[in-house]
């Protein structure tokens, strides 16, 4: 019985494994490649009294030596074990598919062509002129589908055929494209007196021109010292490769030319796409995306606002009971002023986190936060950023920590710090819990209005940031500019939606009621005077340091308020909690239980206590302050640097307050 | 190849689309290409997130409970990877 041994050589996806699996069955045995941690696969059938060895090669992109599988399967391949080589290629894409066997042209080792998938190109409507590639490579060729069992015959057909006319590929054509690269003629000339068995020069000089080290170093063994150093004298070029894939995809084209029906489809876009890749309107059309997006967030929020009232009932109903059971006036305030307030503002923030996350994770769904990155990476070059850093400003928009980490993908430092600092510009989860929550308690229906005046006053702010620091953190160095491949639209998938929405909540919730619950108490005891203002240290404390924070339109509740955001924005909640409605209003909160003057909740106090100027300084400044301890210890740990990290912080403080004085002012004209 | 390196030096990112048009050639092309210069170490594709540095950044992160997944699973949608597209660099 004689034997034969086929290899099989294609790149990842072409169905080798599953060739491989059809063919060998069970008899397959699965080692490694000698001192190698690539897997060996070999396995062996028999037919019409033939024993075949299959060596299943591991996969890759060339025959080039870029890595240990490719260098495996060149070896294996030109050590002349294999009787006959299979090669595979994808014939739903050719073009992209055949490279494998243009690379592999000119190696010594007979071969066949096998074009898979058959089935795909015919579902695109792609035809094959098999006879006309056969009589153009000098190879047999045959379409093939590795999944259907019936295409095997003609396989064993054509492997009969190869192993007996055991045919090499006709490179004169390829050859020729080769030559008209610089140097290719007097490298072959050197190169073609020395003989390194199973590659022709033609091949070594390809690789050789390809910077191909391996090839390199043979060269130099075998070749006479004359003719070494005379080919180590012609100069190469860094990107040699560039040019021989060129003439490899040349030859491909050429190949293709008349035997594979092109259906050339122009570049058509979506009308969607046509605005938004548009050089003009694309910008306006993401800021507007961007706002529409924003303002859609209510939509789902105000149900849950509105659940967010029977708090406040609840409140009054619980107090009254409390009050007339005879309890202590401390621990009354506690359970109506600390816990019932603290849930009825975490319910409404809940509202906008589930909200913002909904509408911003079903634009992401559907492909449209592709595009935004996209629009935006040309902004990017002129902040003198990568385009790359616009994925750490989007995810600051849930949160800034992961913005930070999200940075660590640029890998100049100057370019990453800055990409972090203005990553703490952009509002983030917690933020758009808030803010929205505190504009509908102070501007009602005006709400809106605010947000999108906070949006492009971040852009703002990002911009003028940008110039402060850009100055020292990146030079103006030539950019290159990137591939972007955008995601095709697509319907959302509701289940995966909202189960990310919904988890976003819930952890939102845990985070927010941790820290409103314990900040609320603690400046509830702190503040708490019974019933009498100007006993609690923080009365007197913050009545001293109002005249300066008047200065930025803050009195010294809201201020403190502003303080305690920077350890968290969830905490400027707690304080307004508990220094409105508790303590330091002992006495209207004492007058309201008796009776007086019950509709008295925290919203009307609110109101009543601050300004429309004051309560926009206020959203102003813990919009634009520092995100949060957390996101300013992640900064420190991707930047590793003190100074810096100390330096942003007292940016954004200090920004904040002076955007807060702007605000004031501005709020002082208009109302 | 060259013409398109050259094009991407101007700074401008591009989609293969673009690419297709001011190369007047095919998208198949351009991506052919593009797989050609990856492989050849010319451009690279730009890791999503956290995807090179496993959870480590997450573990601060809320709603990364669920273990060392290659995304941070609280920051972005579970599909962020897909739905943001790729985007490749200029080595
Ligand atoms: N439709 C179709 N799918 C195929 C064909 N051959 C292989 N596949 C599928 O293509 C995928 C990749 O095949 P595989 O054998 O793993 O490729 P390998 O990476 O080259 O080993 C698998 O999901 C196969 O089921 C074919 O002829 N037609």
């Amino acid at each position: 019985m004689s034997t034969a041994t086929i290899a099989l050589l294609g790149q990842p996806n072409s169905g080798k494994s599953t060739l491989f699996n059809a063919l060998t069955g069970l008899k397959q045995h699965v080692g490694n490649w000698p001192g190698k941690t690539v897997e060996k696969k070999e396995g062996s059938f028999a037919r019409n009294g033939v024993t075949y060895d299959v060596a299943d090669l591991p996969g890759s992109y060339s025959m080039s030596a870029n890595s240990d599988e490719e260098v495996i399967t060149r070896d294996f391949i030109t050590s002349g074990k294999a009787d006959v080589v299979c090669i595979l290629a994808d014939s739903s894409q050719l073009e992209r598919s055949l490279f494998m066997l243009a690379d592999y042209a000119g190696i010594d080792a007979p071969c066949f062509l096998v074009l898979n998938m058959e089935d795909v190109a015919k579902d695109q409507g792609k035809t094959v002129d098999v006879a006309l590639l056969e009589k153009k490579l000098g190879i047999p060729v045959m379409m093939f589908s590795a999944t259907d069992t019936k295409a095997y015959d003609q396989f064993y057909f054509t492997l009969e055929r190869a192993l007996k006319e055991k045919s090499h590929i006709n490179v004169s054509e390829l050859e020729k494209e080769y030559e008209k690269i610089i140097g290719y003629n007097e490298i072959k000339e050197q190169i073609k007196g020395g003989n390194i068995s199973g590659y022709t020069p033609m091949w070594l000089t390809v690789k050789y021109l390809e910077n191909d080290k391996v090839v390199s170093a043979k060269l130099k063994e075998s070749l006479p010292a004359d003719a070494a150093s005379k080919i180590e004298s012609i100069g190469l070029d860094a990107n040699g490769a560039i040019a021989t894939g060129e003439c490899k995809f040349k030859w491909i084209d050429e190949l293709l030319e008349g035997a594979v029906n092109k259906t050339k489809t122009g570049v058509k876009l979506g009308k969607l796409d046509r605005i938004y890749t548009h050089r003009f309107w694309g910008k306006p059309a993401v800021v507007l995306t961007v706002i529409l997006g924003l303002l859609g967030s209510f939509i789902p929020a105000l149900p849950i606002m509105a659940v967010a009232s029977i708090f406040d009932v609840l409140k009054n109903v619980i107090g009254d009971a409390l009050v007339s059971v005879g309890c202590p006036a401390f621990v009354t305030g506690l359970v109506c002023d600390v816990v019932i307030q603290s849930f009825s503002y975490i319910v409404k923030m809940l509202g906008f986190v589930f909200g913002v996350t909904l509408v911003f994770g079903m634009l992401e769904e559907v492909g449209v936060m592709a595009r935004i990155s996209y629009v935006f990476d040309n902004t990017m070059g002129k902040l003198g950023l990568q385009g790359k850093s616009v994925m750490p400003f989007l995810v600051s928009f849930g949160c800034t920590m992961g913005g930070a980490a999200g940075a660590r993908v640029i890998d100049n430092w100057g370019q990453k710090v800055l990409t972090i600092a203005l990553a703490w510009a952009v509002p983030c989860g917690a933020a758009w819990a808030i803010i929205p929550m505190l504009s509908t308690v102070f501007f009602g229906a005006g709400a809106p209005l605010i947000i999108v005046v906070l949006l492009l006053v971040m852009i703002l702010h990002m911009w003028i940031t940008a110039k402060i620091f850009g100055r020292t953190l990146v030079k103006t160095e030539d950019r290159c500019g990137m591939i972007m491949e955008l995601p095709p639209y697509h319907k959302p998938k509701w289940g995966a939606l909202f189960r990310y929405v919904f988890g976003r909540t819930k952890d939102t919730f845990f985070r927010v009621v941790k820290v409103v619950l314990i900040v609320c108490l603690i400046f509830y005891i702190l503040s708490y005077g019974s019933g009498v203002n100007d006993t609690s240290i923080l009365y007197k404390v913050g009545t001293a340091i109002e005249p300066v924070t008047k200065i930025f339109g803050l009195p010294w509740q809201l201020f403190i308020a502003f303080v305690a955001s920077s350890v968290g924005k969830e905490g400027a909640v707690g304080v307004i909690s508990a220094l409105y409605a508790g303590g330091s209003y002992g006495e209207g909160f004492m007058a309201a239980m008796s009776g007086a003057a019950r509709a008295a909740n925290l919203n009307e106090l609110l109101l009543a206590n601050v300004s429309r100027p004051e309560a926009l300084a206020f959203i102003f400044a813990i919009t634009f302050n520092l995100p949060c301890v957390v996101a300013l210890a992640a900064t420190y740990q991707e930047i590793h640097s003190v100074k810096w990290t100390a330096k942003i912080a007292i940016y954004y403080t200090v920004g904040a307050l002076i955007l807060a004085c702007l605000a004031y002012h501005v709020g002082l004209m208009i109302w | 190849m060259k013409k398109l390196l050259e094009l991407l030096k101007d700074g401008n990112s591009r989609t293969p689309e673009e690419l297709a048009r001011e190369l007047e050639t095919t998208r198949d092309d351009v991506l052919r290409q593009m797989d050609f210069l990856e492989h050849a170490g010319v451009i690279r594709k730009v890791p999503f997130m956290n995807e090179s540095n496993g959870c480590s950044t997450c573990a601060s992160c809320s709603g990364c409970e669920g273990g060392c997944a290659a995304e941070c699973k609280g920051c972005v949608p579970q599909n962020a990877k897909m739905n943001m597209g790729t985007m490749w660099e200029v080595v």
